[in-house]
Order: structure tokens, then sequence, then C-alpha cells
């Protein structure tokens, strides 16, 4: 279909089609497309030809190679993991951090080391309200960044409010979102072409990745609540085959199958899962609860780590040999599944893969 | 327009007045003592006007909640003894008019005039409608001004022929009466009675046996009408060649014919009663003329009735030929009946019929160049309406919803958001009221395979008007959609007149006022206020309410920016244009051309936003929507931004 | 003054205050023993649109309240779109204007759609085709005063200033005195003044 207005196609093809993956950045940028319990939409056509909106978003075609070079300086080796200095086992020194935190606490220590050091003025983060969706917040101080600890499961939009602390005249800030959204950043980093815009992302100094293997339907709060018996829900841990649910009254367990209608499709196109444009990427170890997986992945992020651990925040430990495998097969799947669903479906457009980065996931590793 | 001329109480002395003043002033003359009426342009400004001057004067007037409560409270005024009068424009009669015809079989007793405000050309109204139409089908009389000066004389002569006939007369104005200013003498006012009696044989009822004593009163006043001074004729008395006209029309006309030179050969009849006709005076023209031509404003209605009248009498008349808006000579640009009427259509017009060339007359420079296109103008909303935040609030909410939400539209300032100023948002417009109604239906068509939310937009004023049926309606047979009231706290298409919503009456009197909201609990319906200036909050709020069951109304309440600016000390609004990245944004100049806001032009200069203080009444909306932050508050925002 | 009617246009954009401005212009000819109409349409007022408002002033007779095409002798233009406008529809080679410099664009000229007419070439279109051209900044010159909302009383001050209408200042300045008092009077006066001052 021809359709010269980017304004449109974005409309069309991303958001119309359900290939959004709220990640929320061209929210803040643009006054004609909002956001709201969670959906994003475009309130009216702005008539553009061109829009930053298209070029920034993680579902259209973005240049892999070249977002390497421009983030790394280099295109990458491993094409399962991406660019990366070290994997780790990491977690919090921070005995309130530990406690209110997912895992190992690793992410509120980093975005609190970074605020409290001076390095950023703040974080992007997502604030609960009874466990329901999750709101995009800005977080100031180290209290602030504890107020927003703990995993959601859902795609919230947080990076809409980037634009808001561009606005009220913050720098170097510390966004932490999932691979989706840090793919947006560094894309929006990267435009050459607008260099009079004032744009949010270039306010960003340090990127936290989450890993995501998929997010889930906003509808999933609604179901939570029917599940718990409407108690207030403290904490939701995925796991392995259970969703643990802690409420005021005790753990709720769910089987993980009960989720699987509430995995946003656009989620089974993505094989970005431990964010690789990330300083550094944090995510469970699937394997022991006090303990984050930790990669780090730019000389910036092995920076920050030391400095974090230097400042007895974290602490961190060699990476299980006999994990590591396991981490990759699971990353190597995913995106096999979706290079295999997009030579099934010769109507969806993948983008962004050149062929040696396509050739090294399908030889990527062991058996599939 | 200034309140002035009607300050003035010296009899003799010759004013400038507007058409609504001179009609105030007739009726003050003609002793009036009941004034009711609901707000409608062009004929607001008659209540208005009364309101301020009734202690002056020992009247009373009202803003009623609609226009039947108004006629039937004008009825009762005479039926009680006292000249009332009722004010309505066009589309008002419509709501009357269930009322009207039954108080005209019933009959009144002291003078009771009917002032109905036509809109050709719709300057202010949604239609064109020709209220003239439904005063016949009423079987009451209708006098038609050219000028203001005989507006006012047809009010207090309209006041003497109620009273002897025991019936409502209508004065029928059109905008360029209303709206029109003119010399007008001012005279004593008459000492007629004000005190108020239902007396103990007088009794208003309506009965079939009745319609035979509507038909020889209109009989009867058929021959009065003849020796109205209202029907008067000018240009040669053998003419055989005449153009019946009334309203501004008749001017028109006697323009055109000297314009043209046709004085000598053209006559005009103006017909200031236009029912029942001066039938006499009619046919004595007739009789001579081979040529009628009909020059009117929208319907063909003396053109049907005369011409009606010429059938019957054609062995007396023959031969005479009829030209019209039938025959398709008298038209303006867009037809035969569709516009209003001006000296030019009534030139060209007679041009066509005489077959004559329509010289134009205009000096044009020997250098005739070519002067610009003139891109045309459309109307906005005033710089700070709070419609235009709840408008995009509910676009925005119908969009993040995503099921295709139904917005409908209602009668008001807000129309004006099927324009572009409101995104063309409604999806329908229809009469007072009609919003809540058409959502009651679509509400429940869920069982039919419905699935889109609806919104039902109203204004305060109207909410009272028409709307509370509608919402007892919703509630009793459980309709689901979501009543927005755009609660300006006034009724401000028409000119800021006071509701029932507010503390203060048509008289300036301090008043308790209804809250809408009080209304909504009492049906036991869900009601939600919001400030339609936190567009973040509204969005919310509406999103919020769409997605639950059953009726539910949320208040939009802000006040009229134009009201509000007046007293306003909010802090100053203005663009950084060191932030501001103009044209290179991405934007699209989102402030000035898809806000559409008066005060937030544009610099072609600088090819940056920037705010026309003189305009700006502050509202801060926009610095909220802003992608860059780039539009600013002294001291501050009041909103989440 | 000729047996004919005097027509004067008073056009602007709704919200400028031009109806205002005609109303005193109509008032001062009335105390002055004139017949004077007055065309108005104010439903566009403060929503704006075009406002424009026709007065017909005469010594003999009332005329109707619209003036002919090609028709106007003096047109008082709040704006130089809504002056062109007017001027292509009512103007001729014997009109007299008075244009305040000041654009209001219309929706569709922010949105690209339209263009605005060049003011300079405008202004300089208008000296041939007219009989006499004032260009005024208006909105500057009540800004100047004080009142930035009194654009309308610079223009009605240039408007009695250039004299049209055999019709003494003091006529002008009485129907003010009737509409307003206090400190907006004095303000409403000196704007009226500074529109008198501009054209002499």
């Amino acid at each position: 279909m021809e359709q010269s207005l980017l304004s449109l196609r974005l409309k069309q093809e991303v958001i119309e089609s359900g290939n959004c993956t709220r990640c929320g950045l061209c929210v803040g940028m643009c006054p004609y497309i909002k956001t709201l319990n969670e959906r994003i939409a475009f309130i009216h056509d702005c008539g553009r030809e061109d829009g930053n909106c298209y070029r920034i978003c993680p579902r259209t075609p973005s240049d892999w190679p070249e977002l390497d070079r421009q983030v790394f300086g280099q295109e990458r080796e491993d094409h399962i993991l991406g660019h990366y200095q070290e994997v780790l086992y990491a977690r919090s020194l921070d005995k309130n951090i530990a406690q209110g935190g997912q895992y190992g606490g690793v992410v509120s220590s980093l975005a609190s080391y970074l605020i409290d050091s001076g390095e950023s003025q703040a974080a992007i983060l997502t604030k609960s309200e009874d466990y329901g969706p999750p709101k995009p917040f800005i977080a100031r101080t180290r209290e602030e960044v504890l107020s927003c600890a703990g995993s959601n499961y859902s795609a919230s939009p947080t990076l809409s409010i980037l634009n808001d602390g561009l606005r009220q005249g913050l720098d170097n800030l510390v966004a932490v979102g999932r691979p989706c959204q840090i793919l947006a950043i560094r894309k929006m980093q990267g435009l050459t072409e607008v260099p009079e815009h004032n744009l949010s992302a270039r306010k960003v100094n340090f990127s936290i990745g989450l890993f995501c293997f998929w997010s889930l339907e906003t509808e999933v709060y609604a179901f939570l609540k029917v599940k718990t018996g409407e108690r207030e829900i403290k904490k939701v841990d995925i796991q392995v085959k259970y969703a643990v649910v802690t409420t005021e009254e005790g753990e709720v367990q769910i089987p993980v199958d009960e989720f699987r209608d509430f995995i946003r499709p656009t989620c089974h196109h993505c094989f970005d899962p431990t964010a690789e444009f990330a300083d550094v990427s944090v995510g469970s170890t699937e394997y022991d609860p006090e303990w984050n997986t930790l990669i780090i992945r730019s000389p910036k992020g092995q920076e920050v780590v030391e400095k974090a651990r230097a400042a007895g925040l974290l602490e961190t430990k060699p990476y299980p040999t006999e994990r590591l495998p396991l981490l990759r097969n699971a990353v190597l799947n995913k995106k096999r599944r979706v290079l295999d669903g997009v030579a099934n479906d010769k109507g969806y457009e993948y983008w962004g893969l050149s062929p040696a980065y396509s050739k090294g996931i399908e030889e990527g590793g062991e058996e599939r | 327009m200034s309140f002035l001329s009607l300050q003035s109480n010296e009899p003799g002395r010759s004013v400038l007045m507007t058409g609504n003043e001179a009609i105030t002033r007739g009726a003050i003359e003609a002793g009036l003592s009941y004034a009711a009426s609901y707000p409608g342009s062009p004929t607001s400004e008659i209540l208005a006007n009364l309101g301020r001057l009734a202690k002056e004067y020992n009247l009373y007037a009202e803003w009623s909640v609609n226009e039947k409560i108004a006629i039937e409270e004008a009825a009762a005024a005479s039926f009680a003894g006292l000249r009332s009068l009722c004010i309505v424009k066009q589309n008002g009669l419509n709501v009357a008019l269930d009322s009207l015809v039954s108080i005209a079989i019933s009959g009144v007793k002291a003078g009771m005039v009917l002032v109905v405000g036509d809109d050709p050309g719709a300057h202010s109204s949604t239609n064109e409608e020709d209220s003239r139409l439904l005063c016949k089908v009423v079987h009451i009389p209708i006098f038609e001004p050219s000028t203001p000066e005989e507006a006012k004389q047809m009010t207090i002569a309209a006041y003497e022929l109620s009273e002897k006939f025991r019936l409502p007369v209508t004065l029928r104005c059109v905008t360029r009466i209303s709206h029109a200013s003119g010399n007008v003498t001012i005279g004593e006012v008459q000492n007629v009675n004000k005190v108020a009696a239902f007396a103990k044989e007088d009794r208003f009822v309506t009965h079939i046996a009745y319609h035979q004593m509507q038909e020889v009163k209109l009989a009867k006043i058929r021959q009065i009408a003849d020796t109205l001074p209202f029907n008067t004729y000018t240009g040669p008395e053998e003419a055989k060649i005449i153009i019946i006209a009334s309203g501004p029309s008749a001017l028109y006309a006697g323009e055109a014919v000297s314009t043209l030179g046709l004085e000598n050969e053209v006559g005009v009849l103006k017909l200031g009663i236009t029912w029942p006709l001066p039938e006499k005076f009619l046919l004595k023209y007739m009789k001579q003329a081979e040529k009628v031509i009909f020059v009117e404003e929208i319907e063909p209605f003396n053109e049907d009735n005369v011409m009606a009248l010429a059938a019957q009498h054609i062995m007396e008349i023959y031969p005479i030929q009829f030209y019209g808006q039938k025959s398709g000579h008298v038209a303006g640009p867009k037809g035969p009946g569709l516009g209003e009427m001006d000296p030019d259509i009534v030139k060209q017009s007679l041009a066509r019929v005489l077959g004559i060339e329509n010289k134009v007359t205009v000096v044009r420079s020997s250098l005739n160049l070519e002067m610009p296109d003139t891109p045309g103008r459309e109307m906005a909303f005033c710089a700070g309406c709070p419609h235009r935040a709840s408008f995009w609030a509910m676009k925005s909410a119908v969009a993040l919803d995503g099921r295709n939400g139904v917005v409908l539209g209602d009668i008001g300032c807000y129309s004006l958001a099927l324009m572009r100023t409101g995104w063309s948002l409604p999806k329908t417009m229809h009469a007072m009221g009609s919003s809540a109604g058409i959502a009651n239906g679509l509400g429940k068509l869920e069982r039919f395979g419905f699935k889109q939310p609806v919104i039902a937009v109203v204004g305060d004023s109207t909410f009272f008007h028409s709307t509370i049926p509608a919402l007892v309606n919703a509630r009793y047979t459980s309709a689901t959609f979501l009543l927005v009231v755009l609660d300006n706290e006034t009724t401000a298409m028409t000119g800021h007149q006071p509701h029932p919503g507010m503390s203060n009456n048509a008289m300036g009197e301090i008043v308790e006022g209804i809250h809408i909201e009080d209304v909504v609990k009492g049906l036991n319906l869900p009601v939600v206020i919001q400030d339609p200036y936190d567009i973040k909050g509204s969005t919310e709020a509406v999103y919020r309410l769409l997605q639950t069951e059953g009726t539910k109304v949320l208040v939009l309440r802000r006040a009229c920016a134009l009201v509000a600016a007046k007293a306003s000390t909010r802090p100053r609004v203005y663009v950084n244009q060191g932030l501001c990245i103009g044209d290179d944004c991405g934007c699209n100049r989102f402030c000035s051309a898809t806000f559409t806001c008066p005060a937030t032009i544009w610099d072609l200069q600088k090819g940056k936003a920037m705010i026309d203080e003189v305009v700006c009444n502050r509202c801060q909306v926009c610095v909220s929507l802003c992608p860059q932050g780039a539009i600013q508050v002294e001291g501050g925002t009041d909103f989440d931004c | 003054m000729t047996a004919k009617a005097l027509n004067i246009i008073v056009t602007g954009v709704g919200g400028q205050g031009n109806v205002l401005a005609s109303q005193v212009i109509a008032t001062a000819a009335v105390d002055s023993g004139y017949y004077v109409s007055v065309g108005e349409t104010f439903g566009a007022s403060q929503r704006g649109g075009s406002v424009t408002s026709h007065i017909r002033v005469s010594q003999v007779k009332p005329y109707g309240p619209l003036i002919s095409r090609g028709d106007a002798d003096f047109i008082l233009g709040f704006e130089p779109l809504e002056t062109l406008r007017t001027f292509t529809v009512y103007g001729n080679a014997l009109s007299q204007v008075i244009m305040n410099v000041r654009p209001n664009y219309p929706l569709g000229v922010l949105l690209n759609e339209d263009k605005y007419p060049d003011i300079p070439n405008l202004t300089n279109k208008l000296m041939t085709q007219t009989q006499k051209l004032w260009v005024l900044e208006a909105t500057e010159l009540a800004v100047g005063v004080g009142m930035p909302v009194g654009t309308n009383m610079v223009m009605t001050g240039a408007f009695a200033g250039v004299k049209f209408l055999p019709i003494p200042l003091k006529a002008y300045e009485t129907v003010l005195k009737g509409l307003f008092a206090g400190e907006i009077l004095d303000l409403n006066l000196e704007a009226f003044r500074a529109g008198v001052k501009a054209v002499s």
C-alpha cells in the first residue's frame, strides 16, 4: 500500500494494527498521540509527511548494525546476547532496596546510585498504585526510586513521561525500560536529521534495560483482582510455572498458562528479550530469587556498576557457568521463533536485520 | 445594542434603536406587565432589556426554562388581565407550538404579543425557518415590520388587535430588523391595567367548538387589515408592474426600483400584516397590474397566499402574471428562498422579470488592478473557551477508548464543534436537548449488536431547557451513555443570559441556583464534576466513565471565557520563542492551526508560535499541550501538564 | 450632503469591537439629526468570523439596512484582509478607506491552505483603487494609551477625525460619555483622541 504520510503509516502499520509495543516515546514528543490506561492512540491526524514518530518507533524499520555502531562503536559478534562486557549475578546491598525490589534490587540500586551521586538528575520509572496499571513516574530522589520498586508485567508506556522531564528542564536522566523502550531511546538518540529538535532521549545519559520475553495486556490487572478475591496486591512474580501473587493475606499461586491469553501479540514479534542496546540489562536469574542477572554492555555501564560496587551499594558474583547456556538458549529460541514467524508470514515485514545478523541467529548456537 | 436609547423616556425624541430595542420600547409604551422568553438569536436582547427596565416600568421579565413555559406564562398573565409578551426565535416557536395552538383556541384576555425572530441566512442559527407558516396553522395574525420604527409601532398595534380579538398576535422579525438599527421616535407610555385578577366569569379552554370562533375572528381581522397603516403602496397608481414585499425586503425593493430608474413604472406594495391578508388592498392594485413580483424572506408565504387570493378573484384581475420564488425569478446566489434578501438580489430579480439589463453603476479606478484573493474566515471557539478544551478531551478519550465512540451534538456555542474548531467531533445535531434523546436510543441498541460508546453533549442552559426529561427516560429504560454537560455557567451563545443554574435572574435579582449535579443525583444517576481546562483530568474522566454501563453524567464546569476574562487576574501566558521550534517541529503548528485558539497565532516572519495578548484569556490550556513546553505562564501553571 | 445616502461599512473580525464602533458612529449621526440605518451581522461576533456593519446616513429618509455591492462610500477596516474583502465587494474608485494594518490570520492561513495577502502590496493596490486611503497602526495606538482592546475607539476616532460625516468630534465624545464612566471612559476617550490625531 502506497502511503506517503509517515504519521499515517505509524498510525496504520503500528498503532491500529496492534504492533505498538507501548513504549510511549512518541506520546510525549507529539501532541497528536496520547496515552491513557496503557492505551496509545492518535487523537488527530497531524498531516505531516515526515515524522520523528515513525523514525523512532521500535516497530518501524531499524538498522541494527548501525545501532550497534552508534551505541557500541562496532557491529556485534554475539548474535544472541548482543554486545556485552560481562554477564554477572548481582544484588543490592541496601536492605530497603532488596526488600522492596524484585529479586536482587539491582535496578533500584543503580538508579538511586546515579541520582545520589549526581550523575543523573532523575530516573524514568513506573509506579503502581494498588497494583492497577502502573503510571509513568519521574523519580528525583532515592526515596522516589524506592517507591517505584517492583516488577510490572504490563506494557506501561513509561517513556511518555520522558518528554515531561525535558519540559521541566531535567537533564542526564536514567531510563529504565523494556527492550523495545531502550531501542526507541537509541533510535531517537541516533536521529541526525533534526539537530534543532529538542528530543527527550538526548537527555538520557544511562539506560537500564529489563529482560522481557513478553508483556501482558492491561486487562491482566482485572484478572489478578478476580484471582486474589479483590485483595490488595503487594507484589507479583511470574516464575517458570506459576505466578506468585503476594497479597496482604498471603500468597496466591496462579498457573502461568492462565496468563498466555494476556500476552500482547506484538511481543511475539520481538527478538530482543535482553535489551541489547542498554548500558546494562537486568533480569531474573530464573534460579535464585536473591539475585539478578546483570549484563554489563557498554563501557559506561561497566563504569557505573563498578562505582556502585565501590560505594558498597551492589555486590556481584560470576554467572554460574552451567546457567549461561540456559540463558543463551532461551534468548536464541525466542529469536528463532520470531524469524520463523517472519518466514511463515509473508505479509509481515520484520524490521532491521542485515543478512549477517539473520545468519548469525540462524547459526547462533546449540540445538533448537 | 448600547442600551443608551432605552434609558431615554422623552416622548418625541428620535433616537437610534435596534429593532429589538424598538420592540422593547413599543411593549413598554403599550403598558406591558409580564414578559417571558428563552434566549435565541436574533431576538434575545428584548427580554434582556425588559429585565433591566423592569423596576422602572413596573413589569416582570423572566428567562424561562424553555419556550413552552414562556408562552404559557405569557398566556397566564393575559388571562389575569395583564398585557404580556413572549419572545422566541424561529426554533423556539417550534418548542412553544404545542401550547400556542391551544392558547389560540382558548383565546386570551389582555393583549398578548408573540415576537418571533426568524433568521434568514442562518447568521446565528442551525437552519432557516419561516415561522409565518406555523402562525397560519395556529390561526393568529402576523405583523411584519420593515424598520425599527415600524417594529415599535406594530408592537403597540399588536396589543390593541390582540385585546380586541382576544387572540395572541405575532410580530415576525427577521435578523435585519432585530439587529438592524434606525431612528425611532419615543412615545408616551400608555396607562393600561396593571392589576392582575382571574375573573370569575372567565375560562380559557380548548374545545372543537372554538374552531369556528377562530375562523370568525380571522375573517374580521381580514377586514381590519385593509385599514391598517402598515400596508402601504408607493409608486404610480396605475402601475402595470407591482412588487409585493414585506419586512426589510420592502425597502430593498424601493431601492431597486429607484436604482434601476423604474419609479414611473413599478409600484411597491408593502404588506405590514401578512396574515390574514388585507385582501381589498391587494386586489385594488392587482386589478390594474399585469406583472406581480414577490419579494420576501425564507418561504414563499405571501406568494402562496396572494396567489390563492388571486385565483379566487381571477376573473376580476386577469390578465396577470406572477413572479417570485416559484417561478425562479426572485432568487439570490443560492437559489429561490435560500439565504437572506438584499438590495442586489432584488435589483437582479427585477431586471430578470422585466428583461432589462441590471445596470452596474460601480465606479472603478482606471487602473483596475487585480486585487489579491481573500481567504475565508471560519468561526472558531473564542480564546480560552472551555468548550475547545472539552472537545479535545472528548476527542482524546474516544480515540483512546478505541471503540469508535459516537459523540452527539446539541444547540449552543458548542454547535461550533461541527466545524474545524471542534474537529467536527459531533455526529448528530438537531434541536435543543436532542443529543440526550438520541443517546437514549443508541444507548439501548446493544441487543442489536451495537458496541460503540455514546456521548451526548449539552450545555448548561440546554440541560435545563429540555435534557432533564431525556435523563429521566434514560434512567427508566436503562440506556447506556455518557451525558457531558458543558457547564460554562451562562447561556453563552445568545449573549450570556442567566438560567436556572445561576444565582441571578433576568431582572438582576439574586436567586438560589439549581446545581446540575443535584438534579442528576435526584435521579440516582452517577455524576462527576471536572474542570475542562485540566485536559488530562477531563480526558481521564471521560475515558473512565465510558468504561461503565448505564447512564452517567460528567459536568465539565468552567465559566465562559468571555465572562471570566472580564474579572480575570490570571497570570500572563506567552510563547518562549527560544523553545518553540516553529515549523521545524513535528507539531504542525498545533497550538494555532490544530487547536485553533484565536489567541495562539503564528509569527509568519519568524516561523514560530506567538500569543496575541490582546485576545488571550489566559486559560493555560495550550500550555499543557505544547510538546516543547514553549508556551509558558508567568509564575507557573495551574495544571498537571 | 447629497440626497443619496452616505454608505459606510465598518468591518473586522469578531471580538475586535467593531459593532460598538458602528453604534457610536450611528448614534452620533442620529443625535446630529440624520436618518440612520445600521445593518449588523453579529452572529459571528466574538467567534472569530468576519463581522460587518453597514451604516447608511441620510438627510432625507431611512434606508434599508444593507448597502448594495459597489456602493460603499467609506470603509472603516479593522483588519487588512477584512478591509480587502469588503472593498472587493462593496468598494469603488471613489471609496475612502481607513485600514488598521494589524493582521488576524484565518484558520486556512494558519493551516497553510490559504495565503494571507501581502500587506504592503495590498496597501499599494488599495491606494490606487480608492479615492483616499489612511493606513493606521490602530492596535499599537490602543496599546499606547494602555488599552489594547481599545482598537475600536482608535478607529472610531480616526473615522471622526477625517470628517467624512459633517459631525463635530464632540458629538462622538458625547456618545462615549453616555456609554462609559470613570476610568474606562477616560481610556476610551484617550483612544478615540489618539485615532483623531493619527489622521490629522
